[in-house]
């Protein structure tokens, strides 16, 4: 029957609503969607079906609509945002899906309601919220005008903030501007498509307000955002891998932060990795390697899972399962800066903290670093300040934390990395050596002005450099163990056993539930 | 048969080169050494295959992601 006329009966009642329901499931309709098979692009609706276990979405706001301006009512279905719950992994997800094809996406009156009715069960019900974002900001001109601001903007006044009561993730799949962009900088996971686009404000609005000419993959594309500004943490080539790791990352996660994540089988043949350290450790303490390596050694077979590889590079950052337990792993790279901690570096490992910490994930630092990259370009930047974010960042987490001292820890970054009592235990290999700074330079500052010889300076040298290694902790208890590089595995999963949060049954204090999503 | 890239991960110099153009190497093997920040950063196989080309020799500056060789597998 038409959609239009009034149905008498129930049966009539009832088969209109299927009507109904089958027009807005058609979204922006067959030729847009085609379009977009075509291209190899999904769509708002396969994107969900693919996320979650089969079966299992359950919608809500099927028959929302724009009622804002009366033409827009037939020609906004589900208002441009598919809303509702399911499953992945047999547990409980809220998710919001973009439909490009329906007006951009765009925000406007409906579509604001249903993320905040999926937001407010995920966070009050306690489970993770995910975000597909493409979207191309404020609809309009709905949200034009003063009554246009004022009736769409600003109604609800916890719309942008994170408390992390439980994880948020993100997908940048399209254009992403306005809501898509803000949700992708808030969440605790963002995986980005390439070709999509993240930014405030679309080229062609750049072009038009500040005359800049500029390409989308310029203005917000992957490599844009995956190596520089570090908004992304992780880069996939379709949207189905884009789908895949939402569900991975979430494999690592509590549903809330009020539960400890997830216990998982171990791979076999975890343990006999741990063999292979000393082959990729090096002799000479000149010699770069890639600490990722040696990660992959400890931690239980394929279960390191990388945050941001190719930003902030002088450290690795990224959650893994040790003997079926999900951890923070943080490690300096010798392999980028001989492993001295840059601006983004640090960025990058401070947001990584806070994250685990709000999640009750406890952190394993793996140490091999110099120090602080130093001069004009990291000054430039804020190096100090973004030095002391992080330094705060471990002092305040209150999982267990538990280091490692592989080769170097110097100066500040010897506390940065957990040393002291900045570990809840510290391990040092034989191969460790702690000091202020290099001893190289140190004989420099030592002997500035005083004319010292080329021998009485490599004495000096030669004298620091002794003092400098693992027994000096060991003998002062500034080390709890020493260990050899091949027990790393099996001292850190007793030590888990020993520090675990028993009191608690696990959850921490999440002192920094609510600090900044960047920094 | 692929050609594989094989790109500095810094910014540095060539230190020295351990292998030459023809010879076969197996995915980790090291090809050559850079120096980068007083530390020498190996460069490794990524694949299994043959040298063909070496696009930098020793004292050569690099750039990040600069290609060094190529091997073909």
């Amino acid at each position: 029957m038409n959609q239009s006329q009034l149905p008498e009966t129930l049966e009539e009642k009832l088969e209109q609503l299927g009507q109904r329901e089958e027009t807005a499931r058609q979204m922006g309709g067959k030729d847009k969607i085609a379009r977009r098979t075509a291209a190899g692009i999904m769509n708002a609706r396969s994107r969900i079906d693919a996320l979650l276990d089969p079966g299992t979405f359950s919608e809500t706001g099927l028959l929302g609509v724009s009622t804002v301006y009366e033409e827009d009512r037939d020609k906004t279905p589900a208002d441009g945002k598919v809303a509702g719950f399911g499953l992945i992994d047999n547990r409980r997800v809220g998710v919001v899906s973009n439909d490009f094809t329906v007006k951009g996406a765009s925000s406007s009156m409906t579509n604001m309601k249903k993320i905040g009715h999926v937001k407010r069960t995920a966070t009050d019900r306690g489970f993770p919220l995910i975000f597909l974002g493409e979207s191309s900001g404020a609809r309009m001109p709905d949200n034009m005008g003063s009554e246009g601001m004022g009736t769409m903007l600003g109604n609800d006044p916890h719309q942008y903030v994170r408390h992390r009561e439980t994880p948020w993730v993100s997908a940048v799949l399209g254009q992403c501007f306005g809501s898509s962009a803000w949700y992708s900088c808030l969440a605790d996971f963002t995986v980005m498509r390439k070709g999509a686009v993240l930014a405030v404000a679309s080229p062609a609005l750049a072009s038009l307000a500040i005359g800049q000419k500029v390409a989308p993959e310029d203005l917000g594309g992957w490599k844009l955002h995956s190596e520089e500004t570090g908004l992304v943490d992780r880069v996939v080539e379709t949207d189905e891998e884009a789908l895949a790791e939402i569900r991975k990352f979430l494999s690592y996660m509590p549903s809330h932060n009020g539960e400890t994540p997830p216990v998982a089988e171990v791979h076999e043949g975890s343990d006999e990795a741990a063999e292979y350290i000393t082959q990729i450790l090096p002799d000479s303490r000149k010699r770069g390697y890639d600490v990722r390596k040696i990660i992959n050694c400890i931690v239980d077979l394929e279960s390191f899972f990388e945050f941001k590889p190719r930003f902030g590079r002088t450290a690795v950052t990224g959650l893994a399962r040790l003997d079926g337990r999900v951890v923070g792993m943080v490690a300096n790279n010798p392999l980028a800066k001989a492993g001295a901690l840059d601006v983004s570096g640090c960025e990058k490992v401070t947001r990584f903290l806070v994250m685990c910490d709000s999640f009750n994930i406890p952190i394993i630092n793996l140490v091999d670093t110099p120090g602080f990259v130093i001069g004009i370009e990291g000054e430039k930047k804020k190096a100090p300040g973004k030095i002391m974010n992080f330094m705060t960042a471990l002092q305040m987490c209150t999982v267990p934390k538990l280091s490692v001292i592989m080769r170097k820890s110097y100066g500040q970054a010897y506390l940065n990395m957990g040393g002291g009592r900045n570990s809840d235990s510290v391990a040092v290999w034989p191969t460790a050596e702690v000091s202020f700074m290099d001893p190289q330079y140190a004989t420099e500052v030592v002997t500035w002005g005083k004319d010292a010889s080329d021998e009485e300076k490599s004495a000096i040298r030669e004298e620091m450099e002794r003092n400098s290694t693992y027994l000096g902790l060991a003998q002062i208890f500034a080390a709890q163990s020493v260990i050899a590089p091949q027990d790393t595995r099996k001292y850190l999963i007793e030590e888990l056993k020993i520090q675990q949060l028993r009191r608690s049954g696990g959850i921490g204090r999440h002192n920094m539930a609510s600090w900044p999503t960047t920094y | 048969m692929t050609i594989t890239n094989v790109a500095s991960e810094v910014i540095g110099s060539v230190w020295k080169v351990e292998m030459n153009v023809g010879d076969a190497v197996k995915a980790g093997d090291t090809i050559m050494i850079l120096e980068s920040m007083k530390m020498e950063i190996p460069v490794e196989a990524p694949v299994d295959g043959k040298i063909t080309e070496f696009k930098v020799q020793p004292e050569d500056s690099v750039d990040e992601d600069q290609v060094l060789c190529t091997i073909e597998s």
